[in-house]
């Protein structure tokens, strides 16, 4: 990657947007200043090392996703921009409490859905909303999750508007990743700006594993004291593996894949060298439908049979509960507004982007008349996959989208477009602003915890506004400053 | 620890010790041949049948390559994907093993493992390859012998070093049996090699120093085979690496040495005394031949056990948990299933 500028910002271009480093009149915004005077001093030849060095480091160390249906289906370093994306301790403050609110909010929510629905009786949210979303699992109703928490790892996406506000995208509750990458691209960053850390003044991100762990620990069944947690993944093949195996070890327990455990009495068993081990709490990256091949797909190869049996008999917990999805549901998210006024009476911290809901007679219309001006998406999917961005796309891509709505309504959400902030990005030999987002992790246990700033995402292509790794996106280091 | 983790690190070790004994293998058949004094193809086939043979992939050479030369079993056995046996297949399944229970070993040996198979795989291996193949094989050993450093100095002693231990010394002892039996095929006139031969042998088991240290002399069939069968302190000699391989079970299962405690360390403690009292004379007698034929026969059975007792559980639903290789669609299906979109 050359970078040909000496002064590496002094052609920047705002193009009008938002920009997280630049005022509109062309200031560097205060908590900036310190980053920008470092990257005036840095010489091209540092620079281009620097860069050379960070990526034979995450490639020996396997620190590398795989994307589905790529022809080579080979791992990949995930991109990696060198200058941080930096967040002065008074806005923090206010995602902090915002996410807390939300997270309170959801698993209430969540509690009600599966216990006495008094939202839908009030008639808060239409009942059939909630009853025919995909991953609403009616046999989980009247069974007692501990501590009465459903989202332990949540990772809500968070945007801003063209005026700076901080709006939720989506909230992840059932297998959220990326938090790995916040933690290597923190040890990444310590190597390649290893001045800046100290004169900056960023929080740690140090305690994820911790806090992580002692979230697992929390919800053990019976409140028993010392016991034992495995991450459950699908395997290898997974685009996370990577993350699956590095949290195991930072936490310092064992992963599992299905194949090694074994349900017997209704309890959850590892099978060692030493015969069977007792199973107490199960962190599964594994999506609902393949937990259990006696209850969810029966041709599941990756599940434990009797698993949840298991969890109605109390014997074992899992991170994120079963029945989680139905509160990630994209149609759903129109409604947490809606939740947080109703379990907490408060006004929601952080505001939502506006959202149109096809199912919605009214709402369909709408949708229907402005494709090419909106951003379509179905209820359930993620990856960036299953979307539309009415402004760059086709006309048939439009029509197809016409079909699908017409003919599933309740799968599909549609929202304006949002040209959210851009920050300076290394490009091909200079820096352009690239659009980013932010995904803050919520842990939900005897408190709550949230990872000081999380994983800021950066669409690499020019103009783009998918941040996905999947489709071509890549990560800096989020930096939350502390109170100065 | 994990059932499945203690395999993966078990064929982890025997896919690594796999990959440097054919390179060892296939070197020194490269030096025979240059010192070899016949030329003609049918003496250079009589050098490279018994590695095809060996590996059971005669049948499979002459199917990709019907007017098959010497330099083409070279590369059949060092780096062609379509042979599972090749030396780039086997480091490939140890790579595989190694990153499903990457967090098991130290960061350090998973990096020599990893950039050991990059090389193989790499175009200037290939380029290496064909100009000087040595050269190749010299790095594939010393790779290997540096992942066995790494793995010496930065693994702490738990139960996962002890399976990759004992799947080093089985393999180990397996292949040296392998060395000795090799050239027996070739041989027009039975156990009769000639000193060259027995010479190629020492040095694939990188025991020439010691053979003219400890005997001296041309090498013969009975110092060859005293020292690679029945030495008790060449680290490469059958009877040592069975002794490992009794010590490292025994470590594993807590029991003293001298009884048993399961059907592995039966069979390995009754081969044990095999070689402890065995001798060259008894060997050459029998038939080298169907004398190693009978301990890779029980080398085979050991393996079978110690997966039978470590691995296997009673309970165990064969069709659903443990999916032989051979049955690649319903790995494929697994692969395709494991692949679900993480948030």
């Amino acid at each position: 990657m050359l970078i040909t500028n000496t002064v590496l910002l002094d052609q920047y271009d705002t193009e009008g947007l938002f920009d997280e480093m630049f005022e509109g009149d062309g200031a560097v915004r205060s908590h900036y200043q310190i980053m920008r005077e470092r990257l005036d001093t840095i010489s091209k030849e540092e620079l281009d090392q620097k860069i050379r060095n960070l990526e034979t480091l995450f490639l020996k160390q396997g620190i590398t996703f795989t994307v589905y249906g790529d022809q080579q289906g080979t791992e990949r370093v995930f991109p990696f921009d060198p200058i941080p994306r930096i967040i002065p301790a008074d806005e923090w403050q206010i995602i902090e409490d915002g996410l807390v609110q939300r997270i309170t909010a959801l698993n209430l929510f969540l509690y009600d859905i599966y216990h006495e629905q008094k939202i839908l009786k009030d008639r808060i949210i239409p009942e059939d909303v909630i009853l025919s979303a995909a991953h609403y699992r009616p046999e989980f109703k009247d069974v007692d999750v501990p501590r009465d928490i459903y989202i332990h790892i949540c990772g809500t996406d968070l945007i801003r508007d063209r005026d700076g506000s901080y709006l939720v995208l989506e909230d992840n509750g059932r297998c959220p990743s990326g938090v790995s990458y916040v933690l290597e691209n923190r040890m990444a960053m310590k190597r390649v700006f290893p001045h800046l850390f100290t004169s900056a003044g960023v929080r740690s991100v140090d305690s994820y594993a911790a806090d992580l762990l002692g979230t697992l620990q929390y919800i053990a069944p019976h409140a028993k004291p010392d016991p034992v947690c495995v991450l459950l993944t699908p395997g290898h093949y997974n685009s996370a593996y990577f993350e699956h195996s590095f949290l195991a070890r930072q936490m310092g327990i064992e992963i599992v894949e299905g194949k090694d455990l074994i349900v017997v009495g209704a309890h959850v068993y590892m099978r060692t060298t030493r015969g069977l081990q007792q199973v107490d709490v199960i962190y599964r990256r594994l999506d609902d439908d393949f937990l259990d091949p006696k209850v969810f797909r029966p041709d599941s190869m990756l599940g434990v049979p009797g698993l949840v049996s298991a969890v109605r008999a109390g014997n074992v917990a899992l991170a994120n509960a079963i029945g989680t999805g139905v509160a990630d549901d994209k149609v759903t998210y129109a409604y947490v507004e809606k939740m947080i006024k109703y379990y907490l009476d408060q006004d929601p911290i952080l505001k939502q982007v506006p959202t149109y809901l096809a199912w919605d007679e009214k709402d369909r219309g709408y949708i229907l008349d402005h494709l090419p001006e909106l951003v379509v998406k179905a209820a359930n999917e993620s990856g960036g996959y299953g979307m539309l961005i009415g402004p760059r796309a086709s006309k048939e891509e439009i029509e197809t989208f016409r079909g699908l709505i017409t003919a599933n309504p309740r799968n599909y959400i549609a929202q304006p477009v949002v040209y959210f902030s851009r920050h300076p990005t290394l490009t091909d030999g200079t820096v352009e602003g690239r659009h980013i987002d932010l995904r803050p992790f919520v842990l939900s246990g005897e408190r709550t915890h949230i990872l000081p700033g999380g994983l800021t995402r950066v669409a690499l292509k020019k103009g783009s506004i998918v941040v996905n790794s999947s489709q071509g996106g890549g990560s800096k280091d989020t930096w939350v400053l502390h109170p100065s | 620890m994990l059932s499945r983790v203690a395999d993966n690190l078990y064929w982890m070790a025997r896919f690594m010790e796999r990959a440097e004994n054919l390179a060892r293998l296939l070197q020194a058949s490269n030096e025979l041949l240059l010192d070899g004094e016949t030329t003609g193809s049918r003496s250079l086939n009589d050098y490279w049948d018994p590695v095809l043979v060996a590996t059971a992939m005669e049948e499979e050479f002459a199917r990709i390559y019907p007017q098959g030369t010497v330099a083409d079993v070279g590369y059949f056995m060092t780096l062609h994907e379509d042979n599972p046996y090749a030396i780039t297949m086997c480091l490939r399944q140890a790579r595989e093993n190694a990153r499903t229970v990457r967090d098991q070993i130290s960061d350090e040996m998973w990096t020599e493992l990893n950039d050991l198979y990059l090389f193989i795989t790499s175009a200037k291996a290939l380029t290496e390859f064909q100009n000087a193949p040595q050269t190749v094989y010299d790095r594939i050993i010393a790779g290997s012998l540096l992942f066995h450093g790494i793995t010496d100095a930065t693994l702490a002693r738990t139960e996962g070093w002890q399976f990759i231990q004992l799947g080093k010394h089985l393999e180990r002892a397996d292949k040296t049996s392998r060395f000795l039996d090799i050239r027996v095929h070739s041989a027009q006139t039975g156990n009769a090699l000639d000193s060259f031969q027995w010479t190629s042998i020492l040095r694939s088991a990188s025991a020439i120093g010691t053979y003219r240290a400890e005997v001296g002399g041309d090498p013969t069939a009975e110092g060859v085979i005293d020292l690679l069968m029945f030495s008790t302190d060449f680290p490469r000699s059958v009877r040592y690496c069975v002794r490992k391989i009794g010590t490292h079970l025994h470590a594993i299962s807590g029991t003293p040495t001298g009884s048993y405690s399961n059907s592995a360390e039966r069979i390995a403690g009754r081969l044990l005394a095999q070689l402890n009292f065995g001798s060259s004379a008894e060997v050459i007698e029998r038939g080298l031949q169907e004398y190693t034929d009978d301990l890779q026969q029980v080398l085979n059975t050991l393996g079978q056990h110690i997966f039978e007792t470590y691995v296997l559980l009673p309970q165990d639903q064969l069709s659903v948990t443990f999916i032989p290789s051979a049955d690649t669609e319903k790995r494929r299906w697994i692969e395709l299933q494991q692949q679900q979109q993480q948030q």
